[in-house]
């Protein structure tokens, strides 16, 4: 999904620079390019004119106060119609092909939701959110926790990149949910990013970059939706990159070498983890197993059909959470590899079917420096029935996600609400903290042999790990 | 099938009406029968039951306690047979059992001072459970009744006296009983009638009994969890509005099919009417937002004598939960559902439910081949609860143990294994 979304703003990208021509960089074109109607409807005259580049910051500016006003009174009287028109405009023809791409993209995740999560499903594409409300029915006790919210394309910052533009709308539409197809869309768009960024005269890449473009697009991002803790890791990495460069490095060669990383962070740290990580979790299933996991993880899913393909027999129980059913996809997955499947749909029953199982595998988002686990919701009932009647837990977790700088100790520090489900009407977070105690290991792509560490040394896995990617 | 069965579940106001109008086997028969197809369940359980031993005693023939007493047993047990996770019918049998033995004993006590001897003895003899008054002279069968072919009743307590019995002093308690019958059985059947309504009376009050501790349990500024609230937990949560401001965090395991409003509007109208905040949970898992809740509250089906529960099936979750952050489990359980047993196997497996609200059949072969199970009941082991809260007050498990011995007669513990299978 991600590397299809990206073809479209890299096609965007060269048609947004041409028009403008020299000097400013791309990346700072793209919103001229963005502004819905009405705002293009005054200053189409201007742009006749010829005007000093002073003049047409100014000019900039005052149209993007003009369009911010709009928008809101628009808002107020009629929802639907700003989207209306922005789509007319882009028909148009001024618009071209990155920008028409954009603006069907909700459209296509509404679709693919749909499948997902009837229960939700026509809301999503249509109606435009309105800012202040979004968060107003959220119940006292949970309002410091952070949702993600959907920027209409045309609010966002200026200097965000339309590669940027398309992850963030993905992300707060969960098209991208899990954190790790959020770090590879973000680190594709970064790469894009990168490809079409000029150094401005008298700066260098290593002082400029970073405060200058890549910050907004992560502001952008994290507006969107809260950023999962690999991205965050991956960021630092980055921004740690950039700053190693000398501040003589040819523009070229500098760019080059964050491409290259970039691509070496993907393969190593996404790619090739996950095959190590299926291929050590396959090993500690064994013959005649009857394997517990909750709702849908990537990895659990990938260690499952590895352990097939080895030849061995075992039993799989999937329980699920009857308000995101996603373990639903991964039960019909193993079925049609051929595993025995026993479906629950809902937490019920848990600890007769949990005292069945030999092993629980459990796939995580993030784990905290105190080795506590950010999985989704419901993960920590299931470690705990699991752990209370003596089968192992074993969570799968790239080491990408773990989160050294950060301790969590219980499921209301660091967490997500759900931006569906956020009045006290029908109300949901998206993580739990699964404690420590209820870990029996960790499996990395680090360790090999099928071996696992405990969840309390993953200080020390991450120390030995993450210097040599830096230099 | 579905559309159907909602047009045929009948309330049980209307059921009790119809008891009075049919014939007692054919009352009987429907309540069985609604009783299978689990259109009769949970608090009903126990006011149907009641009722229709009430019926049982009106209209059955019977000459003298002994065929009483069996009658009862074996329409108690064909009810507990028919919803075997439904502990409270056997509860309720139990209870009419023992008032019965009660009824009887209280007139013989009156002629015959014999039979205090012959309590002491049986008092001594050896039984499971501690007998909290001077036992009841145990109904014997008397010679007529066996060759009657009725069925008889074999507590354990009973096949220790009948292992001699050419001297047993029981004989002679019974003998006289049996001889006295007509005026004594006229008398008899109003009384037990009574006592029947009395425990209706009990099994109505007993949410409003509850609700009166609802002040000492929650205090202001509490979050309370409610788990799948109930209609105890309900009247026990609007109680105390009246008197506290407090946040209630309703969670259950899935929202209704289809419904048009959010679920427990009714509840979260009358809560929010009293200006207490309610939140819907639309989550399963429960541990993230324990951190923030002061004390989780669910009914309980049915208390075994370990202090196990019967619950409906997520409430194992939420007390899991609240136990690992050591927030207090209240359970709200009136005394009409102590059970004198243990849990069974099947008790612990828990019960399956339909499965079709979760998962649509709709796309055929993919679901077909997997193995859905939707559990509806968990058993709740004892540790993981904290407070008892009776009709009759607070309770910890260390004391069920006497509410048990308060209610029941030890002779009728088993009442639906002496029949063997019908």
């Amino acid at each position: 999904m991600a590397a299809e979304n990206n073809g479209g703003p890299s096609n965007g990208a060269p048609s947004h620079g041409a028009p403008t021509g020299s000097g400013a960089p791309a990346a700072q074109d793209g919103p001229k390019n963005a502004p819905p109607a009405p705002a293009n409807a005054t200053a189409a005259p201007a742009n006749t004119e010829k005007l000093t580049a002073a003049q047409l910051k100014a000019k900039a500016k005052a149209e993007k106060a003009a369009r911010r006003a709009q928008v809101k009174d628009a808002r107020a009287a009629a929802a639907v119609a700003p989207p209306a028109q922005e789509k007319g405009a882009a028909a148009d023809g001024k618009g071209g092909k990155g920008k028409g791409r954009q603006d069907g993209q909700p459209q296509n995740k509404g679709g693919h939701l749909q499948a997902h999560r009837p229960s939700v499903s026509g809301r999503r594409p249509s109606s435009p959110m309105v800012e202040k409300d979004v968060r107003s029915g959220i119940p006292d006790c949970f309002s410091h926790i952070p949702m993600a919210k959907r920027i209409p394309t045309s609010q966002a910052h200026k200097d965000v990149h339309p590669a940027v533009l398309a992850v963030g709308q993905q992300m707060a539409t969960f098209a991208l949910n899990d954190s790790i197809s959020r770090l590879k869309a973000t680190l594709l768009a970064f790469r894009k990013v990168i490809e079409s960024y000029e150094t401005p005269k008298g700066n260098s890449l290593s002082r400029h970059f970073v405060p200058h473009v890549l910050n907004p697009q992560i502001e952008y991002l994290t507006e969107c939706r809260p950023m999962c803790f690999a991205m965050g890791n991956a960021i630092r990495l980055l921004k740690g990159k950039v700053n190693k460069f000398d501040i003589d490095t040819a523009e070229d060669e500098a760019k080059e070498g964050l491409l290259e990383w970039i691509d070496f962070l993907i393969n190593e740290r996404i790619t090739l983890a996950e095959y190590a990580i299926a291929q050590n979790a396959a090993q500690s299933i064994n013959e005649g197993d009857t394997i517990l996991t909750y709702g849908h993880h990537r990895l659990v899913e990938k260690t499952f059909l590895e352990a097939k393909r080895d030849g061995k027999s075992f039993d799989v129980t999937v329980i699920d959470d009857p308000f995101e059913r996603n373990g639903q996809e991964l039960a019909k997955t193993l079925r049609q590899a051929g595993i025995p499947v026993l479906y629950s749909p809902n937490l019920g029953g848990l600890r007769p079917k949990v005292a069945a199982a030999s092993n629980a595998f459990l796939g995580g988002e993030a784990i905290f420096a105190n080795g506590s686990l950010h999985a989704p919701s419901g993960t920590a009932d299931v470690a705990m029935a699991a752990m209370n009647a003596g089968v192992k837990v074993i969570v799968l977790c790239e080491t990408i996600n773990f989160d050294r700088d950060r301790v969590s100790v219980d499921s209301l520090t660091y967490n997500e609400i759900d931006p569906e489900r956020n009045t006290a009407d029908c109300f949901r977070l998206l993580f739990d903290n699964t404690h420590d105690k209820y870990i029996t290991g960790v499996i990395t792509e680090f360790e090999s042999g099928g071996g696992n560490s405990p969840a309390q040394a993953i200080l020390a896995l991450l120390r030995k790990q993450e210097d040599p990617l830096i230099d | 099938m579905a559309p159907s069965q909602a047009a045929h579940v009948p309330t049980l106001d209307g059921l009790i009406k119809a008891f009075n109008s049919q014939p007692l086997e054919a009352s009987i028969e429907s309540l069985i029968f609604l009783l299978k197809r689990r259109q009769v369940k949970g608090d009903e359980c126990a006011k149907a039951t009641a009722h229709i031993l009430r019926q049982v005693v009106a209209k059955s023939k019977w000459n003298d306690v002994d065929q009483l007493l069996s009658r009862v047993q074996s329409v108690g047990s064909r009810l507990a047979r028919a919803a075997p996770l439904e502990p409270v019918i056997g509860n309720v049998v139990r209870r009419v059992l023992g008032l019965i033995r009660d009824e009887a004993s209280e007139d013989r006590n009156a002629d015959d001072l014999a039979s205090e001897a012959a309590s002491d003895i049986q008092s001594l003899t050896p039984s499971t459970h501690p007998a909290p008054r001077p036992a009841p002279v145990p109904v014997r069968p008397s010679p007529s009744l066996i060759s009657t072919g009725l069925q008889v009743s074999k507590s354990m307590f009973n096949l220790l006296s009948v292992a001699d019995p050419g001297d047993s002093p029981m004989t002679g308690a019974s003998t006289p009983m049996s001889q006295a019958q007509p005026a004594s059985v006229h008398a008899l059947r109003s009384e037990v009638m009574d006592g029947i309504e009395e425990i209706l009376d009990e099994i109505n009050q007993a949410d409003d009994q509850i609700a009166g501790f609802s002040e000492i349990q929650i205090h202001p500024g509490d979050y309370v969890l409610a788990y799948q609230p109930s209609k105890t937990v309900e009247r026990f949560l609007v109680k105390a509005a009246s008197k506290r401001r407090f946040t209630v965090i309703i969670a259950s395991l899935a929202f209704p099919e289809g419904a048009t409003e959010p679920p427990y509007a009714t509840l979260r109208k009358k809560l929010n009417a009293a200006g207490v905040d309610t939140i819907n949970l639309a989550s399963n898992g429960l541990m993230a937002y324990i951190p923030r809740v002061n004390k989780v509250i669910f009914g309980a089906k049915a208390v075994y004598q370990n202090g196990g529960l019967l619950v409906d099936s997520g409430s194992c979750i939420a007390a899991q939960a609240a136990h690992e952050y050591l927030k207090p489990v209240i359970v709200l359980c009136p005394v009409y559902k102590f059970c004198p047993e243990d849990p069974s196997d099947e008790v612990s497996r828990g019960e399956l439910g339909n499965p079709s609200s979760f998962v649509s059949y709709a796309n055929g072969p993919a679901v077909d081949a997997l193995d859905v199970e939707n559990t509806v009941t968990d058993y709740i082991p004892p540790e993981l609860v904290d407070v008892y809260l009776t009709n009759l007050g607070p309770q910890t498990r260390h004391h069920l143990a006497s509410i048990l011995a308060d209610h029941y007669k030890t002779e009728d513990i088993g009442f639906s294994l002496q029949l063997g299978e019908p």
